[in-house]
């Protein structure tokens, strides 16, 4: 048996500790926000042969009327280009620009070939592009949409946690003594925010070194991560409603028995979903890499929260009463 | 209440009843895995000519992240429009949005409207595997267009000065031309003659690229001369031919080839309206493929062929070269045996089989040529149009609506036009008493009604014979082309066709590795259990694909991550319930009672878990984009399939055991005899260590 409610004060420090500099970070630097969010339009191309370097890259676009353009090499052959345009045209333009960084090469050809005709068996020469750039990706988002999607992002989750309360104090209406069970799903969702403040903390520190873009997917993995940190926290507080009305132990025994036997499972569980998303982080593809991080990093806090934050804040807040 | 049912069901009488849910279990994995891999079932049967029914097969619908497309979201500008007409002229814009789509040829297109909370109108395009995004976009953005015609009365006529000088134009050609005609009679140097009379050497040519000039000298002799001149309309012209020769293209010699073919078309090929599907059509085909002969070809095809006018036409495709095909039918009809019928190509447009009628090679000749260029009407006067416009059109609709007719009450149109378009309708109908005035919608007639009298009132009627439905589809594009809805495109996403199958890959590649991980961990660490939970979760992984592809749920890549937390969520019920096992067989109970205590235990933690989920799932699809959508329907599907596999599959699979063996073999269990006796808190611990 671990004494881990016992030692209460360490683990809250150091989540504490830890959601305050995630907030500061938050708040000073910053999440970086994907097009989804700012509206504007992203581009990925792949070269065929030769690669070119990215001050070509920069020149030849310099003549092109983009705003706020940033590119970055991607892969081996490709970059990713951002730019505020949205406009088809423009797209047209830059997909030409970047065409035309295509080395040639001065090859014969049969003059039929070209529609001339010449008398006798004259040969031709004619300048051909060795290939053509490889549009990846092209995503252009308006920012009606993004604004919208803001919206829609506050509103999910706000109905998120006002649902996750009231099923919370439902199941866990019988057990009244000694907390009122609406004071579980108040926890709950403490030990849920914890996570997701967590979660975004690392994100920032992604997107500052790093330049991850937070976007559509990541407003997703923190909805999933809600529900699954609330998940692991009722496992936990599930054992407490089994154990309390047979225990001899006080309120604080009783819980840290309860912890002591789900803890197994806990880690078990944790480890089992990491293992599969960790996976898809290190071979998967580019797309959802940081959407499966993001998960990893909200199942980590979600799993260390529900045995080190949420059963300890249960037994504080009961303490307080007194 | 929930625990009574509970009981109910997982309480079974005897072992009988665990034996008919096992039978349950293991038809709903058989039924899941003919759903799942019934392409490569079919496959395998036919390679080993096995003696056993065809599977249908279903295939899963891709999102575009997956095999590439474009997705494209346009706003629609009604602010010009009164609120009750705006959602009808919307529809009206998607309509012809679709039309135009449908072009494109890209299989399975979605045109959809969604009404925003903020009141805005957006139309929804995706175009699954499209090359051409640029022109699609152009296509698509093209307002609908409505215009009134009438009839061309005045065709213009020439003016005598006009025809007086087009006269002396050609008299002079023609001049040119038999002066020409008498030294090339006379043996002259044809190639001074190009020179003299401003001439080309045509080169090499054959009846693709020159048909007018083959169809005179196909029959000549090389170095052989016109002996009269030719005329294809816009001149007279002079051949030389120098010489013949078969065509080569890389070396090989060119073909034409006469075919014909039948076509069995199914679901989701381009243009096609058989209702069949892909594995129906493959088994038509394959019975007309043993009946077909080269004598009764003809026939099947009239019979059969789903092409439109195989009735007619027989499927005859008559004389044509390489590229005027799709790729898989031209490898086939160039590779296969004059006379002889082809084996099963699948198209685009479905499956075909091709009789290949005749083959030869391509001739070509090398021309020179002499040509004098003569005028007529058209070339002086430009082109001339049966319909002209008139001043009335789409803008003046005020707008149009179905009615039906007072006397044989058949659908009709009634269109009101404003006050401008009264006037303008007034004059036109005025014109044109006793004759056709036509509805042109994007440059095509839609409606050509005859006028009967002037009228008056801005209102008229297209009485004809509509069908009820035709009468709406028409009025569905009168109204958006007399109200055109501006549509600006405000977001675009496009993924190329390599990048999607590329991050696929990957993606499966990680994820099979993913569960491979899961199920090794959950082997070595709950021995027997965790076998079973494995077998399970296999069992789980075979009906949640299958449900996947019969809602059928649209597979992205965010839904396959739902996918994979999903089993992560099903390990874990399996987690919970064994762990609960192992407590309740440390405490002393025995199989039996323990396996059924640590399910009814271990279901409200797994009840309760899951509902948060299950509500967050219904959250996000209530309020978010498609990607999300995607995440959030397989992940709520999973953990409502993956309860069902924990709870009722593991648990019959561990009931159905031997238990007396059971017993004597605990450390399959992950329970040691010796400490399973002592159940203090602390022995129990060391049980657990040892077990790690």
């Amino acid at each position: 048996m671990y004494n881990i409610i016992q030692k209460k004060k360490i683990w809250l420090s150091i989540s504490g500790v830890l959601v305050a500099i995630s907030l500061i970070l938050f708040f000073t630097w910053g999440l970086k926000p994907g097009i989804d969010f700012t509206g504007g339009s992203l581009l990925e191309v792949s070269y065929p042969n030769e690669v070119p370097t990215l001050d070509e890259v920069q020149g030849i676009l310099a003549g092109v009327d983009v705003h706020s353009l940033v590119i970055q090499p991607a892969g081996d052959s490709g970059f990713i280009l951002r730019f505020q345009e949205i406009e088809e045209d423009v797209h047209q333009q830059v997909m030409e620009k970047l065409n035309s960084l295509i080395p040639t090469t001065e090859q014969e050809m049969n003059p039929a070939d070209l529609g001339l005709s010449i008398e006798g068996d004259a040969k031709i020469t004619a300048t051909v592009a060795l290939g053509e750039v490889e549009e990846l990706r092209f995503e252009a988002i308006g920012s009606s949409i993004g604004s919208e999607l803001r919206n829609k992002t506050g509103w999910a989750i706000g109905i998120v946690l006002l649902a996750i309360i009231i099923y919370v104090a439902w199941a866990f209406r019988r057990v009244s003594k000694p907390v009122a069970s609406w004071k579980y799903g108040v926890i709950a969702i403490i030990a849920l925010l914890h996570d997701v403040i967590l979660t975004v903390g690392v994100f920032v520190v992604l997107g500052k070194f790093l330049g991850v873009e937070v976007n559509t997917t990541f407003v997703a993995a923190l909805l999933t991560v809600l529900g699954y940190s609330v998940n692991d926290t009722i496992v936990v507080f599930d054992r407490v409603r089994e154990n309390l009305p047979k225990s001899d132990l006080d309120f604080e025994g009783t819980v840290n028995t309860s912890v002591n036997q789900t803890i197994t499972r806990s880690i078990n569980t944790a480890l089992t979903t990491i293992l599969a998303l960790l996976a898809i982080v290190f071979f998967g593809g580019e797309s959802i890499k940081y959407f499966a991080l993001s998960l990893v990093c909200g199942i980590f806090f979600g799993t260390y929260s529900s045995i080190f934050i949420a059963s300890p804040l249960l037994v504080w807040w009961e303490k307080l009463k007194k | 209440m929930s625990d009574n049912i509970l009981k109910r069901i997982f309480q079974p009488s005897g072992r009988g009843k665990l034996w008919w849910i096992f039978v349950f279990i293991i038809i709903l994995a058989i039924a899941g895995f003919f759903v799942d891999f019934g392409s490569q079932y079919n496959k395998a049967v036919d390679k080993y000519n096995l003696k056993l029914p065809h599977a249908k097969e279903i295939n899963f619908r891709l999102g575009l992240d997956l095999q590439g497309g474009s997705q494209l979201i346009y706003e629609a500008d009604v602010s010009a429009i009164p609120a009750e007409d705006r959602a009808i002229s919307v529809e009206g814009a998607r309509d012809v949005i679709e039309k135009r789509v449908n072009f494109f040829g890209v299989s399975e297109p979605i045109v959809q409207v969604n009404h925003t909370s903020d009141g805005d109108y957006r139309i929804l395009v995706e175009l699954a595997g499209i090359k051409d995004i640029d022109e699609a976009i152009k296509k698509i953005g093209e307002t609908p267009l409505l215009e009134f015609k009438e009839q061309n009365s005045e065709i213009k006529q020439m003016t005598d000065e006009q025809r007086k000088e087009m006269t002396a134009y050609n008299d002079k050609a023609l001049g040119l031309a038999n002066q020409a005609l008498a030294k090339v009679k006379a043996n002259q140097d044809f190639n001074s003659l190009i020179k003299e009379y401003q001439g080309k050497d045509l080169g090499w040519v054959d009846k693709q690229s020159n048909p007018n000039v083959v169809s005179a000298v196909k029959d000549w002799k090389a170095g052989q001369v016109s002996s009269s001149l030719s005329n294809f309309g816009d001149g007279h012209s002079l051949y030389k031919l120098n010489n013949v020769r078969e065509k080569t293209v890389d070396g090989q010699p060119a073909k034409e080839v006469k075919a014909s073919h039948l076509l069995i078309c199914f679901e989701g090929t381009t243009g096609c309206e058989s209702g069949l599907s892909k594995s129906e059509a493959k088994d038509k085909i394959t019975k007309l493929k043993q009946e077909a002969t080269p004598e009764n070809f003809a026939e099947l095809v009239k019979v059969n062929s789903t092409e439109p006018g195989a009735k007619d036409k027989y499927g005859d495709l008559g004389w044509f070269v390489k590229g005027m095909m799709v790729e898989p039918f031209e490898n086939v009809v160039f590779a296969q045996q004059k006379g002889s019928i082809s084996d099963v190509v699948e198209t685009d447009f479905g499956f075909h089989i091709i009789y290949k009628q005749d083959e030869q090679v391509i001739k070509e000749y090398q021309v020179g040529e002499l040509f004098f260029d003569t005028k007529n009407e058209t070339d002086i006067l430009g082109p001339q149009s049966e319909w002209k416009n008139t001043q009335l059109s789409g803008k003046n609709l005020k707008r149009a609506v179905v009615q039906f007719n007072p006397n044989d009450n058949s659908p009709e149109i009634g269109l009101e036009f404003d006050e401008e378009g009264s006037k303008f309708f007034e004059e036109v109908t005025d014109r044109n008493v006793g004759k056709p005035v036509a509805i042109f919608l994007d440059g095509y007639p839609i409606s050509v009604p005859n006028v009967n009298e002037k009228i008056t009132g801005g209102k008229a009627v297209i009485s004809g014979k509509f069908t009820l439905v035709e009468a709406k589809t028409l009025v569905k594009e009168l109204n958006s082309g007399a109200l055109p809805v501006p549509i600006k495109l405000i977001s675009q996403q496009t993924i190329g066709a390599s990048l999607g199958q590329q991050s696929v890959a990957d993606s499966m590649q990680a994820g099979l590795f993913g569960l491979l991980l899961v199920a090794l961990f959950m082997i070595i660490y709950y021995r027997l259990p965790g076998l079973l939970a494995v077998i399970s979760l296999i069992i789980y992984g075979l009906i949640i694909l299958a449900v996947f592809k019969l809602w059928p749920i649209t597979m992205t890549l965010a839904g396959a991550a739902g996918f994979v937390l999903s089993v992560g969520i099903a390990v874990d019920a399996n987690v919970l319930i064994f762990e609960r096992l192992k407590e309740e067989l440390r405490s002393g109970k025995t199989l039996s009672k323990a396996i059924d205590e640590g399910f009814t235990r271990a279901w409200t933690s797994i009840r309760d878990g899951n509902f948060t989920t299950i509500i967050v799932c219904l959250v996000l699809m209530y309020f978010s984009t498609s990607m999300i959508k995607g995440f959030a329907i397989t992940l709520f599907l999973g953990v409502l399939v993956s309860m069902f596999t924990a709870i009722i599959i593991t648990r019959n699979f561990l009931k159905i055991l031997d238990e007396r063996w059971l017993e004597k073999h605990k450390w399959l269990l992950g329970v040691y005899e010796k400490k399973a006796k002592q159940a203090s808190d602390h022995q129990s611990e060391q049980g657990e260590n040892n077990n790690l």
